[in-house]
């Protein structure tokens, strides 16, 4: 007589749980059986869509840089992306990384792993715009300055002090929370930019970036969501009531951030209303409604046209590469195909 | 509804050209330069295209309302103003910006008739688009670069004077075809011609490379010269030796073609920072060349630095064999072009490798190296999701198709222009042994929608194909002598077509569907029969035929059999009736068997004719869908360097007509090749065909698109371009991108 044996996720763990129970038999991931569809589509897309910085000739820059920024512009430009990148390095060491721990399906840690990844190709992005575009002692100006920040510190920190929290769900508002909304806010210089004719390869590198973070963002608060589910009433009371007082402190925060960055220019009454349409956007990821009114949160149309995360740019090949270009499915041709 | 047309152009009573005048010549000082915080609302009012309004419509009209702002707010206030036209005209010559010479080849009274005629066409910009390209890109500008000193109409008549050189009749008649939009010259000849400042009036060329350091340098040479005109040039790499082949016998020497194209990346991009329009360079590479696999992973994601080409445009070379042998599941060798040419005497790029194969082969002395077919072909699909990359050239169906002597073996940056070449030999210090002949392509277009309502489209044709003649009369690249020994022979053109999708939308037909096909096919008949006899009418007038007229399809008469051994009438009721309510004739075999008649007496002035071009700038400010392939999308988000972002509704689309306006990546691949096959086989030269998938496809798709080009007969395969849709739960509300 046979009997069905019990599935193998009742008899195993996945690697992250030793900390918790070193005795429990370990299980590889297995994507032959998926149980969050959602888990192989983001994994799917996240992969056909990966790219590396050294692909988009940044050099072409190089003129509108020295020839159109003025000073206090490049400052502002090379400010705004120390900025970023200290975020994706939060993100890329620490926030993607502490999910991985909570995830309820063996391929979401997958997908965490790849995002991180992700991240920090983003954060070395940067790196490769500063490199093309300026010298040493301007970049090293920059870092100070990113290190010397008081707002921009406490910005990270107070995302940090969740990802090293006690509670998985607040770990997912606060990536949330980061991805969809702080990091927008310093998206918003080169989607101006590019809309202007500046900087336009650095902008076709952003739009890549912003083509990930969409996804990240969206599949954090998926995530979150489902988690939510299994929660009481009294418990999701609390974690709505949490998400609105972090949203509220880190949109205080990017005010005062992005204020400093974008006021003397003159841009700030712009940037305010985009972090406002942003931090809405992040609490739809989360399953919220809208925390401000559709009038507070008419963003400039040139930036929202340009904030589709499609790949739908009709770009001019002898300019640059592009945004729209993926990693192609490689399928055999078979006999029929040949059929002349 | 705001009407634009009121405001739409500075000084509607001052007509800018000098017939009344109102103001003096004012100097301003330049303007400051605008900070990056400074907000240009016909910017915004363009990007609303890009969004629905509250009932789920496309806002036209905030279009319209941003070229009125545009010129409102930018245009008019930095316009330089002129008392009258002969103030205009002294002021643009004796400051250096007009050229004297051509200008003076004309009566004042007939430039003063001229510019009248002019504006009397009332031109209006339709797009925000086409009148920011035009301001961006074309318009004559002070030196400062801060303000305009002509108009639209300004730019039509200076080029009409130049390109018309003294002939009156000639000059007015190219501008009325300019000023209804009918012919359009390509960028470099609307841009610079009459410029006293300019640059070349052609900017595409075509070289080869021959098997040795001296060709090679020559190459990089005439790449940084052509490249610091502003041109764009390919160059033929399929004769160099592969990477590992011999030096003076020594084996294992050569590193092959990819540092080649390293050291021509960095000449375009060198001769680019020297401020020119961006340098541009094209490779071709033979399908059997052994290093084609490390040709095309120079544009893997992931290739190293050493060998990563970021700018360069990759074009391969495909002949029939290796079709065939991948039908067959077979290896397809590659072959050593330094074997081959020691052997046959010829380089490879000059042999029919389908012809060869298997003799080259069974050859022991030619070393090859060998690659299963179908990989090679996925490899290609598998570079194209990444980066767009390779271009295709069916080699054998170009070849087949060509009326002259020779052999094509390569094609331009844009894939449109097939003409024959001969190699040049150099002495050790660089100099010509003999000066070859090289490439240069001089293109223009016409709008099909204009065109058709022309009250003669015989007479447009001409006209176009004198003032593209006159365009080769007018160009000596002096830098690069096989190019400029190329065009003195050949007086070779490029006439294009755009705006098929606008124009057949506007009739409601589909693109694609039988009546577009039909059309196509009858419109280019037209059109080939009308060049062939303008060509055919200059031969008569200089009594001179292009070089090598005698050995051509068109002496022996074999050209013409494919028209005067058949009727070729409208296939569908519907389009007969489209020509028949345009006034249009089409020719009767009648009408080709005279024209045989005559070219075989007097020949034809230009070697080649037709090239239907991408026609990216010009289709903007003409208000025309691309080319003849599909619109990208209903509103299509233009990104290019020198403009940003900007958004572009579709010429004639309206909201009654929207399904007529499917986008290329909806009507799929089959419906655009046919298309092009029908206008293919009119053409003697080739067309840019851009084909679209969606990121759904896989590599097999892809690889079953150049299958289906190649039996259907399409000589070359542009950029394949991709579409991903935003994954769902990350789209923009209200964004026009996001619903499609």
């Amino acid at each position: 007589m046979t009997t069905t044996p019990a599935p193998l996720t009742d008899l195993s763990v996945t690697p992250p749980s030793y900390r918790h129970d070193p005795a429990a038999r370990l299980r590889p991931v297995n994507w032959n059986r998926v149980t969050d569809e959602k888990d192989l589509e983001v994994w799917n897309r996240l992969t056909a869509n990966f790219w590396l910085p050294e692909k988009v000739p940044l050099s072409n820059d190089v003129n509108a840089w020295r020839q159109r920024l003025t000073a206090e512009e490049r400052t502002l430009t090379m400010r705004v992306f120390t900025g970023l990148t200290m975020l994706d390095t939060v993100q890329a060491t620490v926030g993607e990384i502490v999910q991985i721990q909570d995830a309820r399906t063996e391929h979401e840690e997958a997908v965490y792993t790849n995002i991180a990844f992700m991240q920090a190709v983003h954060a070395r992005s940067y790196s490769c715009v500063f490199s093309t575009l300026a010298a040493t002692p301007e970049i090293d100006d920059a870092y100070r300055w990113a290190v010397g920040n008081d707002v921009l510190q406490q910005r990270c920190k107070t995302v940090l002090a969740q990802y090293y929290g006690d509670h998985p769900l607040k770990r997912k508002v606060a990536s949330t929370l980061l991805s969809s909304l702080l990091l927008y806010a310093g998206f918003y210089l080169p989607l101006h930019f590019s809309t202007h004719a500046l900087l336009t390869n650095t902008a076709d590198m952003i739009r890549l970036i912003l083509r990930d973070k969409a996804v990240h963002g969206y599949y954090s608060g998926y995530k979150y969501q489902r988690g939510l589910e299994r929660l009481g009433a009294a418990e999701r009371a609390e974690m709505r009531t949490f998400t609105h007082d972090l949203l509220d402190e880190l949109y205080r925060l990017e005010l005062r951030y992005s204020g400093e960055l974008y006021e003397p220019l003159g841009l700030m009454d712009d940037v305010a209303v985009f972090v406002r349409y942003n931090a809405d956007k992040a609490l739809m990821n989360l399953g919220y409604p809208a925390r401000f009114s559709a009038a507070e949160t008419e963003v400039n149309p040139e930036i929202l046209a340009a904030l589709s995360p499609g790949a739908d740019e009709n770009h001019d090949f002898f300019s640059g590469s592009g945004s729209s270009y993926v990693m192609g499915k490689a399928e055999d041709t078979a006999d029929d195909d040949w059929d002349f | 509804m705001v009407d634009t047309t009121l405001v739409n152009r500075a000084d509607d009573g001052a007509e800018g050209g000098g017939m009344t005048p109102l103001t003096t010549a004012v100097t301003v000082p330049a303007a400051p330069r605008e900070s990056v915080g400074t907000r240009r609302d016909y910017h915004a009012l363009n990007a609303m295209l890009n969004m629905y309004d509250c009932d789920g419509r496309i806002q036209f009209g905030k279009d319209r309302e941003a070229v009125r702002q545009y010129f409102l707010q930018h245009v008019n206030p930095n316009t330089v103003e002129f008392g009258s036209l002969r103030e205009k005209i002294d002021h643009l010559i004796g400051n250096d910006y007009y050229e004297e010479a051509p200008i003076r080849r004309y009566d004042w009274e007939f430039l003063e008739g001229l510019y009248a005629r002019a504006y009397a066409h009332r031109h209006r910009f339709r797009t925000f688009l086409g009148a920011f390209k035009y301001y961006t890109s074309y318009t004559l500008k002070t030196f400062d670069g801060s303000r305009y000193l002509e108009r639209y109409e300004d730019r039509v008549v200076a080029t009409a004077l130049f390109l018309g050189a003294g002939d009156e009749r000639l000059a007015t008649r190219l501008v009325d075809e300019m000023m209804t939009g009918r012919f359009q010259p390509a960028t470099p000849t609307f841009l610079n011609a009459g410029k006293a400042q300019r640059g070349e009036l052609v900017s595409c060329f075509l070289l080869r490379v021959e098997d040795n350091l001296e060709s090679i340098g020559r190459g990089v040479n005439s790449a940084l010269q052509l490249s610091k005109r502003g041109g764009g040039v390919a160059l033929l790499l399929t004769n160099l030796r592969e990477q590992g082949a011999p030096i003076k016998r020594i084996e294992n020497q050569s590193s092959g073609v990819v540092p080649v194209m390293k050291l021509l990346e960095d000449s375009f991009s060198y001769a680019n920072q020297l401020g020119a329009r961006q340098g541009a360079g094209a490779v071709y590479l033979h399908a059997h060349h052994p290093d084609i696999m490390r040709f095309l992973d120079t544009k893997r994601e992931n290739a190293d630095e050493k060998i990563r080409i970021k700018t360069l445009s990759l074009g391969v070379v495909v002949p029939d064999i290796t079709f065939e042998l991948a039908k067959r599941n077979e290896d397809m060798h590659l072959f050593s072009p330094y074997d081959v040419e020691r052997v046959h005497g010829r380089p490879l790029a000059d042999l029919s490798v389908s012809e060869h194969y298997d003799e080259m082969v069974a050859d022991p002395r030619i070393r090859t190296t060998t690659l299963p077919a179908r990989e090679f072909f996925k490899t290609i699909a598998e570079l194209q999701f990444e980066s767009g990359y390779p271009y295709l050239l069916f080699e054998d169906t170009v070849n087949r198709a060509n009326p002259i002597p020779g052999r094509i073996n390569m094609s331009n940056l844009c894939s449109e222009i097939l003409q024959v070449n001969t190699p040049s030999t150099y002495d050790s210090s660089l100099g010509y042994e003999t000066v070859g002949r090289d490439v240069s392509c001089n293109l223009g277009s016409l709008n099909i929608a204009a065109a058709m309502a022309s009250p003669d489209l015989g007479a447009t044709v001409e006209t176009a194909v004198r003032g593209l003649t006159s365009v080769s009369d007018q160009s000596h690249i002096d830098a690069v002598p096989s190019v400029a020994h190329g065009n003195d022979l050949s007086h070779a053109i490029g006439l294009g077509q755009m705006n098929l999708h606008g124009y057949l939308a506007s009739q409601r037909v589909h693109y694609g569907s039988e009546e577009g096909v039909d059309f196509t096919d009858m419109y280019f008949y037209a059109v080939a029969f009308h060049a062939l006899r303008a060509s055919n009418r200059i031969a008569i007038e200089r009594g001179t035929a292009f070089d090598g007229f005698a050995e051509s399809a068109y002496a022996d008469g074999s050209y013409f059999d494919k028209y005067t051994e058949r009727t070729w009438e409208p296939a569908t009721e519907r389009v007969r009736e489209l020509f028949t309510r345009a006034g249009i004739a089409l020719p009767t075999r009648a009408d080709w068997r005279a024209l045989k008649e005559s070219v075989r007496v007097h020949g034809i002035y230009n070697q080649y004719l037709q090239a239907v071009p991408p026609t990216g700038s010009i289709s903007y400010i003409n208000d025309s869908t691309a080319s003849i392939h599909p619109i990208a999308a209903k509103v299509e988000i233009r990104k290019e360097g020198k403009l940003g972002r900007v958004y572009y509704p579709a010429p004639h689309m309206d909201d009654d007509n929207l399904e007529y306006f499917q986008d290329a990546y909806e009507i799929g691949y089959e419906k655009i090749l046919d298309t092009y096959a029908a206008a293919t086989q009119h053409v003697d030269q080739g067309l840019s065909c851009t084909l679209f998938f969606r990121d759904t496809a896989t590599t097999r798709d892809l690889n079953k698109a150049q299958i289906h080009a190649w039996r259907k007969g399409i000589k070359t395969l542009y950029y394949i371009r991709l579409r991903q849709e935003a994954l769902e739960g990350t789209e923009i509300e209200n964004c026009l991108s996001c619903a499609l």
